[in-house]
């Protein structure tokens, strides 16, 4: 069916209806009233009467067309402001959305630093495992050799013993005897090197398997190195120059003074003879937390790569024989154990080694 | 003048011959193998001034030897003479003065000979 816009529709009804009333209203009045007279006086009221007509018939077409318009304005209204409401709380659920969201990922990223901090404390802990297991064998190797070692010692002790008397012995002999003769000295005092060396070694053994001495206290580590210094003062002459750096006193280290002592004459013995010709070895000493730090460098001939994790093993040595024991190290490395401290070397081949030695500054539970 | 006494406790024969060959110029020398035997030399005899003995030995060691030799004989100055390091009970004696010093094996006799002279002096 034709569907009309309301403007046309009446339009159309309009003109239809005037159209009726010119053609059919003389006909309907002549058809009605047969006086002329009433007829004239009635001709004049057919334009108002169509006025009047029209005019109804326009008011209840556009009261009824109005309505509906404003019917559908005002649910046009309604459903806007029912849209604003949904726009406000859909962005409310949405704004809350970003906001948990936010917050979950913020959680996220928190537990992500924990693990990550977990992590590296995880890799320390496990770094710090490996290098405890290295100290601890390195800790169980010298104690079987230390009991070894004290067993061979006292073994050795006794028979140098008997020579040793009996040398005591041939040399009153001889003495008494008024039997001096060239010979007779070199064999006596042959004997006398011999023992002499091999008491050095035995010696040397028994420091090895000495854990701990029962004299411990705080001593001040300077006086110790300036102890050994002095004594090593003959052998450094002038080739050597030795710079120092550290505090005139105040470093305490506890622990046994003689087995100190013996840790740092060992260590600055092998820095004096890893020097060939002219050099420098730097002492220096500071605190660090509950320990004290040693460190004696040298600009000496230096360790080689092959040879740095034998080198406090017992009888390493890469002296000329007679010159060595190979214990020295050895020695200063069970004694720095002994007193629940730590050796590390940093060397370079004919630039020079580094040792670095850390010291409890406080009794510790099982020293 | 009559030598001074001298009592050596060891439990190697090769230790004592020694000792008393080297020293018998000097001192009266007198020995015993084991802790036991010292104890019945130093009851008998009450004029030893120097104890020395070995440490390691069967049954009773030197330490403990000591122990029991000193309430015989209060007077007299000890020595433990050994081959092994000093050990904490060995530290104990002579913080306690239970002995006088600890000799370490091999010992020159010379040397032992001017200990005992100097202890002897300080009496």
């Amino acid at each position: 069916m034709l569907k009309l816009k309301f403007e046309y529709k009446i339009t159309l009804a309009y003109l239809i209806l005037g159209i009726f009333w010119i053609i059919s209203s003389d006909r309907l009045l002549g058809f009605l009233i047969d006086d002329t007279d009433v007829l004239t006086r009635i001709q004049t009221f057919k334009g108002w009467f169509y006025v009047f007509v029209t005019a109804l018939l326009f008011f209840l077409f556009l009261k009824r067309h109005l309505n509906k318009l404003r019917e559908t304005e005002n649910e046009v209204e309604r459903h806007k402001d029912n849209l604003e409401q949904l726009v406000i709380e859909k962005t409310r659920s949405l704004d809350e959305a970003i906001n948990e969201l936010s917050l979950k990922n913020k959680q996220m990223a928190d537990k992500n630093e924990i693990i990550n901090s977990k992590n590296v404390e995880l890799k320390g802990t496990l770094q710090d495992l490996k290098s405890m297991q290295d100290q601890l064998l390195q800790v169980e190797k010298m104690a079987s050799i230390g009991v070894l070692t004290s067993g061979v010692a006292h073994e050795i002790n006794n028979p140098l013993n008997y020579i040793l008397g009996g040398l005591t012995g041939l040399e009153q002999y001889f003495e008494e005897n008024n039997n001096k003769d060239e010979k007779i000295d070199l064999y006596l005092s042959s004997i006398k090197t011999g023992i002499e060396r091999v008491n050095l070694i035995v010696s040397g053994l028994n420091q090895l398997s000495k854990s701990k001495d029962s004299s411990q206290k705080e001593n001040d580590i300077t006086s110790i190195i300036e102890n050994c210094l002095t004594i090593i003062n003959s052998q450094i002459t002038d080739r050597i120059s030795i710079k120092k750096d550290y505090p005139a006193q105040g470093l305490i280290v506890y622990g046994n003074a003689g087995d100190l002592q013996q840790i740092f004459l060992n260590i600055l013995l092998n820095a004096v003879q890893a020097i060939d010709d002219k050099g420098t070895i730097t002492v220096s000493a500071h605190s660090e937390d509950n320990n004290v730090s040693i460190q004696i460098a040298d600009t000496g001939c230096g360790i080689g790569r092959e040879n740095i994790s034998r080198i406090t093993d017992p009888f390493f040595t890469t002296k000329d024989p007679g010159k060595g024991t190979g214990l020295g190290l050895s020695i200063a490395y069970s004694l720095i154990i002994a007193h629940n401290g730590n050796l590390r070397f940093k060397s370079e081949p004919n630039k020079g080694t580094t040792v670095k030695i850390t010291l409890p500054n406080k009794k510790t539970k099982d020293a | 003048m009559l030598k001074t006494k001298i009592l050596y406790v060891d439990d190697e024969p090769i230790n004592l011959m020694l000792m008393q060959a080297n020293l018998e110029k000097k001192y009266n020398v007198l020995t015993a193998d084991n802790g036991f035997s010292g104890l019945d030399i130093l009851s008998n005899d009450n004029d030893i001034k120097v104890v020395i003995s070995d440490m390691k030995m069967p049954n009773i060691n030197g330490i403990e030897f000591i122990n029991k030799a000193k309430k015989i004989s209060p007077k007299a100055v000890y020595y433990v003479l050994s081959g092994f390091e000093i050990t904490d009970e060995i530290q104990d004696a002579i913080d306690n003065s239970l002995i006088r010093k600890y000799l370490q094996k091999p010992f020159n006799m010379n040397e032992i000979a001017a200990e005992i002279e100097t202890a002897l002096s300080e009496k």
